[in-house]
């Protein structure tokens, strides 16, 4: 049984720091599904985007915030460029993610955020992934120091990781780009005119 | 004797299950018949034309037409063959679709049955007389029945067009349901502000008679010449004496309900419906009045500065003489006390319609405007709404969309957040129907801009618990168990056929549904057209509509009749019945069964009466015919010898 008189009352700031930092309007969802149906990754959610819609129109914002669905989106963007009412479901998902980290939620799916922090932080120092200094900040971060040990000889073998950081030649330019990206809002995505599914 | 038979495949409605070409055989070797063809699409211009060459090249005197039924096209044939110069009643129409193809899925089955059909129809017109009708004069003046917008705005098209219109409202005022509406979706433009001005119009039109308080006692006559009598209740008032100052309102000691705020509020026994009623005349209802139920009071008598108060006026009949007459009854709510037990059967003051609401949201309603529940006069700020009461709900009887409701909520929602900005709206729903022209921007806009919450699904269960209503519904979209707890709960109610619509048709004498809405001539191409001549339709006692939709058929309607009352003269159907003088034996059993008054007495140079059929009221109905004890009577184009011949043409 949810209350709604409370859910809505109580969910209401949270939905609207959403709204303003995704520049999106939850109440805009018609609830057609169209994101759901287009959606490479919701067979691992806990429940599908368009139903995360509806819990913000609800506010449902704390299960929203603590789900699978919001730590496990790919940020591929289908659903954003085929919503119907131009929803940035996406961004909208990805600001959830970004919420519920700084609300220091107890999150389900805690290695997934540390994977998805070393993983920014690891481009950001180099300009692009460095997979050895990654796995071995993450395997620190995760407290699993041996995690994927015995996959090591394998990848040195195909010389698929390296011992060195990589080489970019515009390094600052890229530290821009992550400058802006922390201070502004998204951008919205183009809509993917008159697309079929 | 030269009959032709023109046997249609009407693409492939018929040709798939009667083989038309074996039709067309069997049709050569009837008797009489010199002429028979198959055409694809007898109706369209080709193949009328095939008709017309073929009456006049083989010299053809009858025609048997095989195809649809002839209330789709007889009108149509019947034209076709006197174009080839013939007689038009000389035209047999065979129902070979719906009475044979569309019914029988087997093609030789089908085509012997359609091979009946055609011989009894080839019997029947052998036996066919030419006819032709005789003309009657048009009455100049139109009568319209309920004064909602519908039936103002075809009363004044219709006046503008220079037709004497007399309207007809029941109610102390016109205006009908849309004066008590607070503003008008999609535009959101205040319904007394473009009502009112109309309103006055009417008043003080030339060409418009209005009668208040008023009801249609009997209807007389037929299409071009009605004579009806209206029935002008008694007010007690002296219409054309009162002067609107409402003094005798203010003091009258008897409370009454207030009809016009949906019992939002309380009136007196004498009363004006509302500041801006038309005619501004005041009224008294005697069931609520001290000076009748006790016998002694007489309060407005004395301060009546006009003197036209009558305690003893009595029921007033009007006649008048009409050519057409356009129905514009519009809609009651539907009553939901008495169906949802769970939602407190009318127990709990805040629980209240969609109407009440709309009077708590106008600023002339019972509170001026500030949305206050009725229990405590409290500021609601949870508001829930809930669609569909009384509509699309087989458990109460009433399957119907009320077509109106999802919009009308929508802009309730809109408004109460214009009302109180920090209230929430909910709004239970099971579809969300808005398809005018932007109506579903609109409720998207409740949604958006004003934070309605839709939540898709019924309410189980309303009940009270400290001060507030517990709503128990279900969001089908989350799949869960919802409740809120309300301050205010607006039932969206749906729309009823106004309470005497079916005998208001009765004596019309026009067809209405199982819910008292009238019936359309077509659903399609007749949509304010009845099933009697010159009784037309106009608004939401057709079927529930919003105003747009009743604006328009309303003009629609007056369109029809400016055509209709532009012609000097009709001409009736020649299917009339005729007396045999000779064998009337004078019982005047015909006289008696006649519905229209059409029989009377004819008294020969002998001395001898019989019965005289008075063909312009005559609407060929055929009951006479049953009645006359020797058969004497009888309707022409259908004798006693044409429909033997038919049965047993089919019986062989
Ligand atoms: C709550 C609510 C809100 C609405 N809001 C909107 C809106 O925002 N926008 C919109 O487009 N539509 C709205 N509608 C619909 C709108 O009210 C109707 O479309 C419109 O009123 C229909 O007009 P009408 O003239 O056909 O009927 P009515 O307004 O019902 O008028 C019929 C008239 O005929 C009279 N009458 C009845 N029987 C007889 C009789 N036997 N003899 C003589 N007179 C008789 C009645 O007294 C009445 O005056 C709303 C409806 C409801 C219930
Ligand atoms: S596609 Fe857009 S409108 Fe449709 S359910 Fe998803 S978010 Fe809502
Ligand atoms: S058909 Fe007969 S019963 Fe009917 S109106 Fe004519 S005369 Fe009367």
């Amino acid at each position: 049984m949810i209350n709604l008189s409370r859910t809505v009352t109580e969910g209401a700031p949270l939905v609207a720091e959403i709204e303003r930092r995704s520049g999106q309007r939850v109440s805009a969802c018609l609830q057609c599904g169209r994101c759901t149906s287009t959606c490479v990754a919701a067979h691992a959610f806990d429940f599908p985007p368009h139903r995360l819609m509806h819990m913000l129109q609800i506010g449902l914002v704390q299960e929203v915030l603590a789900s699978r669905t919001a730590q496990l989106c790919l940020d591929c963007m289908t659903c954003s460029m085929r919503c119907p009412m131009k929803i940035d479901v996406a961004g909208v998902i990805e600001t959830a993610k970004a919420v519920a980290d700084e609300a220091g939620l107890r999150d389900t799916e805690r290695d997934l955020r540390l994977f998805r922090r070393e993983f920014l932080r690891n481009v950001r120092r180099h300009g692009r992934l460095h997979e050895t200094s990654m796995l071995l900040r993450y395997n620190f971060a995760t407290r699993k120091l041996t995690n994927d040990i015995s996959l090591v000889p394998l990848i040195l073998r195909k010389r698929k990781v390296h011992l060195f950081p990589p080489k970019v030649k515009n390094l600052r330019q890229m530290r821009r780009i992550f400058r802006e990206i922390n201070g502004d809002a998204r951008p919205a995505p183009e809509p993917e005119t008159g697309a079929g599914e | 004797m030269r009959i032709g038979v023109f046997v249609c495949q009407c693409g492939t409605n018929i040709a798939a299950t009667v083989a038309t070409d074996r039709v067309v055989e069997a049709a050569r070797a009837m008797l009489g018949v010199i002429h028979a063809e198959s055409i694809q699409y007898t109706c369209s211009d080709p193949g009328q034309r095939a008709i017309i060459d073929a009456i006049q090249q083989k010299d053809l005197t009858r025609v048997v037409m095989a195809g649809c039924s002839p209330r789709m096209h007889e009108t149509t044939f019947r034209r076709a063959v006197q174009r080839g110069g013939m007689n038009p009643f000389m035209l047999e129409m065979v129902n070979i679709r719906e009475h044979c193809s569309w019914i029988h899925p087997d093609i030789d089955q089908g085509t012997l049955k359609a091979i009946d059909l055609v011989r009894k129809g080839v019997a029947r017109v052998r036996r066919q007389a030419p006819l032709s009708g005789s003309t009657v004069p048009v009455t100049r003046a139109a009568l319209v029945i309920g004064g909602g917008v519908a039936g103002i705005q075809a009363a004044l098209d219709m006046a503008d067009a220079g037709i004497p219109v007399t309207l007809v409202e029941k109610g102390p005022t016109i205006g009908g349901n849309m004066a008590r509406l607070d503003k008008t979706f999609p535009t959101l433009d205040c319904s007394s502000c473009i009502l009112t001005p109309r309103m006055v119009e009417v008043k003080n039109h030339d060409n418009i008679k209005l009668i208040v308080n008023a009801e249609v006692d009997q209807v007389r006559g037929h299409i071009g010449s009605f004579e009806v009598d209206i029935r002008r209740k008694a007010t007690c008032v002296i219409e054309q004496k009162c002067t609107g100052c409402m003094i005798c309102q203010e003091k009258c000691p008897s409370r009454a309900p207030d009809e016009f705020n949906a019992g939002m509020g309380e009136s007196k026994a004498i009363s004006i419906a509302f500041p801006q009623a038309v005619p501004l005349v005041a009224g008294l209802r005697k069931e609520h009045c001290r000076q009748f139920v006790k016998g002694r009071c007489g309060v407005c008598q004395k301060v009546c500065p006009a003197d036209a108060i009558d305690y003893e006026q009595e029921d007033e009949i009007v006649s008048g003489a009409f050519g057409a007459v356009v129905v514009a009854t519009g809609y009651d709510l539907y009553d939901w006390t008495g169906s949802y037990p769970t939602y407190g059967m009318g127990r709990y003051p805040d629980v209240i319609t969609s109407m009440q609401y709309e009077r708590l949201l106008s600023a002339s309603g019972p509170t001026g405007g500030h949305v206050r529940r009725p229990s405590d006069g409290a500021e609601p700020q949870q508001v829930v709404f809930i669609s569909c009461i009384g509509s699309r709900d087989e458990s109460v009887g009433r399957p119907q969309c009320c077509s109106v409701g999802c919009m009308y909520t929508a802009k309730q929602a809109i408004l109460t957040k214009e009302h109180i900005p920090d209230s929430q709206s909910y709004i239970f729903y099971i579809d969300i129907r808005a398809a005018g022209k932007g109506y579903d921007e609109f409720s998207r806009r409740a949604q958006t801009e004003f934070g309605a919450l839709y939540i898709r699904g019924r309410v189980g269960k309303i009940y009270p618990r400290g001060g507030k209503l517990i709503v128990m519904g279900t969001d089908t979209l989350a799949g869960e168990q919802v409740e809120i707890e309300a301050d205010l709960v607006v039932l969206a109610t749906g729309l009823t056929a106004a309470r005497g619509a079916g005998e208001l048709a009765r004596k019309l004498n026009i067809s209405y549904d199982g819910y008292e809405f009238f019936t359309e001539g077509h659903p399609k191409l007749k949509p304010v057209e009845t099933n009697t001549g010159g009784v037309f339709l106009a608004g939401a006692c057709q079927g529930p509509k919003d105003i747009p939709a009743t604006v328009a058929q309303a003009s629609a309607a007056a369109a029809k009749v400016i055509g209709l009352l532009s012609r000097g003269e009709l001409e009736t159907s020649p299917v009339v019945a005729a007396v045999d003088r000779n064998r009337c034996v004078g019982c005047f059993k015909c006289r008696d069964v006649c519905p229209y008054g059409a029989v009377e007495q004819e008294q020969l140079p002998g001395g001898r009466a019989v019965a005289h059929v008075i063909d312009s009221l005559c609407q060929g109905c055929g009951l006479c015919n049953v009645a006359c004890p020797p058969s004497t009577i009888s309707l022409k184009g259908y004798t006693d010898n044409q429909l033997i011949a038919e049965v047993v043409e089919v019986l062989r």
